[in-house]
């Protein structure tokens, strides 16, 4: 056996193993669960200098896993946040019941993903994408009633995905009479114009359900705010990527083939950009934190898509490296306030604050994923945002820039809510008594701040695999080195001066600062400040959290007025009211069914001929 | 990154003449602003004194951990910032490290002292100060846009993003890209405006209002740092100003002269107006100077 196929092994026979195990020896369930992701990412690391395949005859249906450069990175990602996600799940979900059925569906979805980015050939992709997204939606409806309405919204929505990666699959098969991956690109250019755009169309909506992608986007809020925060982080960091690496195949490897692909180009590279900039505005005025950070998710998403549209190599370069990051920091995010919603029991930032001083650790890694989200220097947001721009510029997309610039600048106001709400402002009474969360969900969160720093100096290090992987999807170069950037008119960045001069800055004054009378300064609590001259009482609430953006919020109150779900909705009533009608049609008596039958059946004798051609 | 001496000497100098100047400038405002409303003023060096004062002073408390770095994270983008920007033409003391960080690095590094001194604030849990930053935040968004639109009409017209590479290309007064992209410049100068803080864009600090808002729990070697650091980044953002639009300046005169002219807009305009609402300033941002920003746009495409 070689690696892919102990990867899809060791997934799926380990989550029916996890089922069985929870009830016959719960303790090492969770064991057992932690030990097969390290095991899948040991052989995903194994399988990148292996260079696996595997082929599967099935009645002349060729099944294909194969790595390549571009299902190397996604697999790494994969693998990497699947083993911390699992690691931080083992204390966050100690408390809850059904973790056999949760450790079960968390190790489909992980086994869903490995299959889809090591398919070479479009049915065994449907059949993991399916896996996949059922996983998902088990994992959704897990906590409680409530998630009903909200996991048949994902429901429908994965369904009208997959119905369109379905039809453009049977459009493939039924034109090249082949499901291979290759043979598929290397006919694509023969397809005529309309097929070669439908399919893209479809594929790209199919893909673009998982990425949410606006208006395909608002079955992500809920999903990511009632699933398990172990599970949202993997969920908002891989598994929505599996759309983002559908995309990046379909546009490099198909659609860069059709006459229209700069059409396509500049819609999907809008879309994105009206994605980032209307889920940054809504993200700026949610009240829990989960789901800001599902709104700030789908913003980010947008970003990637630009980056994937846009389609020159500094771009692309800034959309994959964004992906990857986007997995550290929203799995950071996710994580943090997973620990805050672990020790608090809710996410909700109006009634939680002032946790810095209870939970320091939690405190750095969402300190360190904001940054990282914002973009500013010296962590690993920054080269992303950077490259993003400048592709953005010299490929002389001026407005699609500002309305870019305008997204990332506002998600400072949601970003700044999200941290203060939650670490910093008052310390409240009723959060005495909370503590930092468990070791062992500390330890996967530190392992990715530390990362982002890292990537932050030296982004060349996720730069090589990246423009392997590029190389793999078209022949796009760019220049770079391990911590210098380089745009398309030469000018440059260079991260190591950029953190050498912050950081000797930083700590030549921090320390000053701090030694020049230290000793003297003795802490005093947030109710010790300055309140022109009068004197707060014990019960006296001086937290300023509820409707913290109103100023800004009445400034843009035109734009937030229509919503795309609105819309839905609405689309949703009317349709179940014209399903009253068909309530005529099915009388639920027999008769009435039988008489339908014959009446069909006499419909099909007299235009027998029209339909079939033959004469009866 | 080649170390030698005329970076050495470039790290230690700059920002001392930053500080000097800007601390010189806050006086001269102070003295303009008080002969406008026809008083006497204080000496043009009051800001200086304040700031000896404020450091020699003992603090007593503090709030924390963030609340402590916040001031140091203000200066050490203030620094940064005047490190990457070329403060005297061709010089080799004072490019400093302009050549390692482009327009776009300079627009993110700009906020990161906001950001951290936000942070700081935040963790004071004085509501005044929250209410402060979020002002903050949402006007930074008003003025960011029009400002980048500038930005991004320059970058196309002179195909680069470094600032030397448009220092070059102003070698003659004539060709100044104020002269050049006068759209731009006045898309930049208006959101300059926001950039400064003063009035009518002065909400968030509100004196009357919010008590000063986001610093009002920094007293001591605190404010004396924020001070410094506001004197350092308010020199910094005048000479990247000069830079992009006023061809910059050979020498120190010359740099004197135009980063003043520069200065004393949003100064003058402050005195005569009085203070617009959070979402009325965003308003304003994005009307007249987001127009400007797009036909500034618009003549460089066609």
């Amino acid at each position: 056996m070689n690696s892919i196929e102990y990867i899809l092994f060791i997934t799926f026979i380990g989550a029916g193993l996890t089922f069985i195990v929870h009830h016959a020896l719960p303790k090492l369930r969770d064991t057992l669960a932690i030990l097969v992701s390290a095991l899948d990412l040991y052989f995903v690391i194994q399988a990148i200098s292996e260079k696996s395949k595997v082929v599967l005859s099935i009645a002349d249906f060729h099944l294909i896993w194969k790595t390549t450069p571009y299902n190397n990175l996604f697999a790494v990602l994969i693998a990497v946040l699947g083993f911390l996600t699992i690691l931080y799940a083992h204390d966050f979900m100690s408390s809850k019941d059904r973790l056999g059925y949760f450790y079960m569906n968390f190790l489909f979805a992980l086994g869903g993903m490995y299959g889809i980015v090591y398919s070479q050939d479009f049915i065994s992709l449907f059949f993991f994408w399916e896996i996949m997204t059922w996983a998902s939606f088990l994992l959704v409806i897990y906590c409680c009633k409530d998630a009903q309405p909200i996991g048949l919204k994902y429901f429908v929505f994965s369904a009208i995905g997959a119905y369109s990666l379905l039809i453009a699959i049977v459009m493939l098969y039924s034109l090249s009479g082949n499901l291979e991956l290759t043979n598929l690109i290397s006919n694509f250019s023969n397809f005529s114009v309309s097929n070669q755009l439908i399919v893209v169309t479809l594929l790209l909506l199919g893909f673009g359900v998982k990425s949410a992608i606006m208006p395909l986007h608002v079955w992500a809020p809920g999903a990511y705010f009632i699933s398990p925060s172990p599970f949202t982080a993997l969920f908002s960091g891989a598994l929505s990527k599996m759309g983002i690496f559908g995309i990046g195949l379909v546009l490099f490897k198909f659609a860069a083939q059709s006459g229209y692909f700069s059409y396509v180009q500049i819609i999907l590279a809008w879309i994105g950009g009206i994605t980032a900039l209307l889920a940054t505005f809504y993200a700026i005025f949610q009240t829990d934190a989960k789901k800001l950070l599902a709104y700030s998710s789908i913003g980010q998403l947008g970003y990637i898509i630009i980056g994937l549209a846009i389609g020159t190599p500094l771009s692309i370069a800034s959309a994959l490296f964004l992906t990857i990051l986007h997995a550290a920091f929203k799995a950071m995010l996710f994580m943090a306030t997973g620990a805050v919603y672990f020790r608090t029991g809710t996410t909700d930032m109006n009634s939680v604050s002032g946790l810095i001083r209870k939970m320091p650790f939690s405190f750095i890694t969402a300190l360190f994923g904001i940054i990282t989200v914002s973009g500013v220097p010296p962590l690993g947001g920054f080269a992303a945002k950077w490259m993003l721009y400048e592709s953005l510029i010299q490929s002389r997309h001026y407005f699609l820039v500002i309305v870019v610039f305008a997204a990332s600048t506002a998600a400072f106001l949601y970003l700044y809510r999200f941290i203060f709400s939650l670490f910093l402002g008052q310390e409240e009474k009723e959060w005495e008594d909370v503590k930092e969360a468990p070791l062992l969900m500390v330890i996967p969160m530190l392992i990715l701040s530390a990362f982002v720093l890292v990537v932050g100096v030296f982004p060349g290090l996720i730069l090589d695999p990246i423009s392997q992987s590029m190389n793999y999807l078209g022949n796009f170069n760019f220049n770079y080195e391990t911590s210098v950037l380089f745009n398309e008119w030469g000018n440059q960045v260079d991260m190591q001066t950029v953190v050498n001069t912050i950081g000797a800055v930083f700590l030549i004054v921090g320390l000053i600062i701090t030694f020049k009378g230290f000793k003297k300064t003795r802490y005093v609590s947030t109710k010790d400040i300055h309140t022109s001259g009068e004197i707060p009482q014990e019960n006296e609430n001086l937290t300023y959290a509820v409707d913290f953006y109103k100023p800004f919020e009445r400034a843009i109150a035109p734009i937030l007025k229509s919503s795309i779900d609105k819309i839905y909705t609405g689309i949703a009533n009317n349709l179940e009211q014209a399903f009253d009608y068909l309530r005529y049609v099915y009388t639920g008596n027999g008769q009435t069914y039988a008489m339908y039958v014959v009446f069909f059946l006499s419909l099909l004798i007299l235009f027998a001929e029209l339909i079939f051609g033959i004469n009866l | 990154m080649e170390i030698n001496w005329s970076t050495i000497l470039g790290i230690i100098f700059t920002p001392i003449i930053a500080f000097i100047v800007g601390v010189t400038y806050g006086g001269l405002t102070r003295v303009i602003t008080a002969r406008v409303q026809n008083r006497y003023g204080p000496p043009i060096f009051q800001n200086l004194l304040d700031i000896i004062k404020l450091y020699s002073k003992e603090s007593n408390i503090n709030h924390g951990v963030m609340q402590h770095l916040g001031p140091v994270f203000a200066i050490t983008a203030s620094v940064t910032t005047l490190f990457f920007v070329p403060v005297i033409k061709d010089s080799t003391v004072f490019t400093n490290f302009s050549f390692h960080g482009d327009l776009i690095f300079l627009l993110y590094i700009m906020v990161f002292g906001s950001l951290g001194m936000a942070l700081g604030a935040g963790q004071t849990g004085n509501p005044n100060s929250a209410i402060g930053v979020s002002r903050g935040l949402s006007q930074l968004v008003g003025y960011e846009v029009p400002f980048v639109m500038a930005l991004v009409a320059i970058m196309i017209q002179f195909q680069t993003t470094n600032l030397n590479d448009l220092l070059a290309v102003q070698d003659h007064f004539t060709k100044w890209i104020i002269f050049q992209s006068p759209f731009a410049f006045l898309a930049a100068i208006l959101a300059f405006l926001g950039m400064m803080g003063y009035a009518p864009f002065d909400v968030v600090i509100a004196p009357a209002e919010i008590a000063s808002g986001p610093p009002s729990e920094f007293g001591g070697k605190y404010l004396g740092l924020m001070l410094t650091s506001r004197s350092i980044f308010t020199f910094a953002k005048l000479v990247l100003f000069t830079d992009i639009f006023l061809g910059g300046a050979s020498d120190f005169i010359t740099l004197l002269i135009k980063t003043f002219i520069l200065y004393m807009i949003p100064v003058l305009t402050g005195i005569v107006f009085p203070r617009y609402r959070t979402e009325q300033s965003i308003r304003f941002f994005w009307s007249w100077p987001l127009f400007f920003g797009i036909i500034a746009i618009l003549v460089v495409v066609f």
